[in-house]
């Protein structure tokens, strides 16, 4: 007798074994490294996007919610890295042979993974599994296409924003007679307007990171497009500092500076609270802080209470153009180790494409122009202001190479030039050859 | 006889008032991150400087202890830590006793290249590094967080120049004795060389324990990360601003093994310390 209950034991042992183990192989497991920071506290186990807030609970709960509810196996597995030295980490990965399924990364990058032939084009995948890109937002095409082929799914748009103290500038008496903000439209009226403002309120006009080498950079970027201009040479293989509309804008952003125009001395955070505090009338930064400054607008004892707004960044010279950038997902070559985990791959992305609405209420614009038609899309704050910088929105050429050093480079020596006097023919000199010579090393 | 030693009182009182007021200025800003560990991020992103009014939150800790791998990141700088110390004691030790007290041909030139090392910086040779440990399929492990930092030419200078000063008396005595080099360097030597040990223990540790760059590279799956790797990981792209609290309270955890350590050890490690640079 106990010998047959042993045996029923273990036949039965052996098939729940055999059939988790068969549940086990079905399963196609694909992994996504992203930056977003983590958040398992608050989201771990949440399913459900449409509740969750910002971007590490937005995509927190993607994950989770396809992984819910897929019926095909996938098991996502998302490898999370800090944001600063995630492309070095990306590159030691990719020289260890441990690449990730999807990657997440950011537009201006692209051209430089894909020249170096690391990318995997996805025209074929995204026709396979229904995404389309003609749906793709026109600055999101710019951003994920290269030479007439797909490399990316481009997941948002974000650009740089004028968020404004609306209290404050009727205070120094620049509203128009709808109540709405008088903004300037010539470096001749940023100056007036700013040096009227200070008069009245005896506060800086401009919050502008100016100890930020990104937001140096990204003002430099729109400034220089807005005069029909351009940093980089056409091949990409050189900066050119010494162009008029470079100068021009050094020369007003020199100038705003020296007269106290921009609050002085601030880093990225020093810019965000100053204009929580009230401390200036306009502050130059991205898309992803409208939320926190429509929350921080909301306390009653607000100095943005009744008054927050948010707009493009300005048109200060002869056309309307705005620094843009976005977050895309990519297939690098290596990653998708077979054709099963390659198509579980592109389910994903099909996901992904699909819930595109909900990543855009971190406040990036959607790159889904099917999410941008949504009536629930327009009805979230300011977004309607901001819809043109899908194709206002400009991007440093994707042939240039090295993106996030030629950034660092030239907001470095415009941090010199704000912060520490450096003349600004010398900004120029050192910021040109700095780029130049890094340029020039890149095979 | 009383004058001198009113002078040399206040000259006392004097120093101990400077290093109050050092020790001040240097506990302000971890006492800054403490109070601001304990305060909401909303509320940081307006103000960073009051630190004594609420809102006060125990949030910030909770996150960090929901992050579902955080005692594994624990474990990993424990293993990784712990590891490194003891092996390059071991390393160290041998290495800095064989220089100190054997003579072999190429001994003086050998002692060169090894000091020489200190002179190569750690990112110098990150590339090269990477890349062997790649061709070796060793990266996500711990061996490749260990090893690396167990070439540690500090640690063999600091543990020849400790054994030089031993009396070689000592070793004579026991040589007549019939002991072997390996005996007397385990019964005699190592027994005397406590407090240089200590203090490249206590070195070794804490560069283990901070270590960044390294594991960056070299583990890229989150069940590897350190505590310093796992605790960035989880910060959000504007932590600067968004998350400060967050941000202090993740210094604080990651600080606080060693900060228990050293409640534990503090008598042993100032005097290892104090006697190794006296020396």
């Amino acid at each position: 007798m106990r010998l047959k209950t042993l045996a029923a034991s273990l036949v039965v042992i052996t098939l729940a074994t055999g059939s988790a183990l068969c549940a086990a192989q079905a399963k196609t497991e694909i992994t996504v490294a992203r930056f977003f920071g983590a958040c398992d506290a608050d989201y771990g186990k949440a399913v459900d996007a449409s509740k969750a807030h910002g971007e590490c609970g937005i995509i927190t709960t993607l994950i989770n919610e396809f992984n819910a509810t897929n019926k095909d196996g996938i098991v996502v597995k998302p490898q999370i890295a800090e944001w600063g030295p995630y492309y070095d980490q990306l590159s030691a990965r990719i020289v260890a042979k441990d690449v990730p399924t999807i990657t997440v990364m950011h537009e201006s990058v692209l051209g430089d993974y894909v020249a170096r032939k690391l990318v995997e084009p996805l025209d074929d995948g995204f026709k396979s599994v229904g995404i389309s890109t003609d749906q793709f937002s026109e600055q999101a095409k710019k951003g994920t296409q290269i030479g007439g082929k797909t490399y990316a799914l481009p997941f948002d748009t974000w650009s740089w924003l004028w968020h404004i103290n609306g209290n404050l500038m009727k205070k120094a008496g620049l509203t128009n007679a709808d109540g709405s903000v008088t903004l300037p439209q010539s470096p001749e009226e940023l100056l007036a307007q700013a040096r009227k403002f200070k008069a009245a309120t005896g506060k800086a006009y401009l919050g502008w990171p100016a100890a930020d080498t990104s937001a140096n950079f990204r003002n430099l970027v729109t400034l220089v497009a807005q005069q029909n201009g351009s940093l980089f040479a056409a091949n990409g293989k050189q900066i050119d500092m010494h162009s008029k509309p470079a100068r021009n804008a050094l020369e007003l952003m020199n100038t705003l500076y020296a007269e106290g125009l921009i609050k002085p001395n601030m880093d990225y955070g020093a810019a965000n609270q100053a204009f929580i505090n009230g401390d200036v009338g306009v502050h130059i930064v991205g898309t992803w802080t409208i939320g926190d400054f429509v929350d921080a607008s909301e306390k009653a004892d607000s100095p943005l209470k009744g008054g927050y707004s948010v707009v493009p960044f300005a048109k200060i010279y002869a056309k309307k153009a705005a620094f843009a950038d976005g977050h895309s997902w990519v297939m690098l070559k290596g990653g998708a180790k077979d054709d099963k985990t390659r198509q579980a791959a592109l389910t994903f992305m099909k996901f992904l494409w699909d819930r595109d609405y909900e990543w855009a209420r971190t406040g990036h614009l959607p790159a889904n122009s099917t999410a941008t038609a949504r009536d629930d899309f327009k009805k979230l704050p300011f977004r309607s202001n901001i819809l043109e910088i899908s194709s206002i929105g400009v991007s440093v050429p994707s042939n240039v190479p090295r993106q996030r050093a030629v950034e660092a480079i030239v907001g470095e020596e415009m941090v010199n030039m704000l912060l520490t006097k450096k003349p600004i023919d010398a900004v120029q000199k050192s910021a040109e050859e700095r780029v130049n010579k890094l340029l020039a090393s890149v095979r | 006889m009383s004058n001198r030693m009113v002078k040399t009182g206040w000259g006392d009182r004097l120093i101990l008032a400077a290093a109050i007021a050092l020790a001040c200025v240097w506990v302000a800003p971890l006492f800054w991150i403490f109070m601001l560990s304990f305060k909401p991020n909303a509320a940081l992103m307006a103000r960073t400087d009051v630190l004594f009014a609420p809102p006060f939150t125990l949030k910030n800790y909770a996150d960090i202890l929901g992050t579902s791998q955080v005692f594994r990141w624990l474990l990993n700088s424990a293993i990784v830590s712990l590891g490194q110390t003891f092996l390059t004691l071991v390393i160290a030790s041998l290495a800095g006793y064989g220089f100190a007290r054997t003579t072999f041909p190429g001994r003086r030139i050998l002692f060169a290249c090894v000091l020489a090392g200190l002179a190569v910086p750690e990112q110098a040779i990150l590339v090269p590094l990477h890349r062997l440990f790649a061709d070796l399929d060793m990266h996500n492990t711990y061996s490749a967080l260990i090893l690396p930092k167990l070439a540690a030419p500090f640690g063999v200078f600091l543990m020849a120049q400790y054994f030089r000063g031993i009396p070689v008396e000592l070793e004579e005595a026991a040589l007549l004795d019939n002991a072997s080099r390996l005996k007397i360097f385990w019964r005699i030597i190592l027994p005397l060389s406590v407090p240089a040990q200590a203090t490249l223990g206590i070195f070794t540790f804490l560069n283990a324990w901070n270590d960044y760059l390294w594991p960056l590279v070299s583990a890229s799956k989150s069940e590897m990360y350190t505590i310093t790797l796992g605790l960035a990981s989880s910060q959000s792209n504007f932590a600067q601003s968004e998350g400060i609290g967050y941000l202090m309270s993740q210094a604080v955890f990651a600080g606080l093994p060693l900060f228990i350590l050293y409640l534990f050890f503090q008598k042993y490690i100032v005097t290892a310390v104090a006697g190794t640079a006296s020396r």
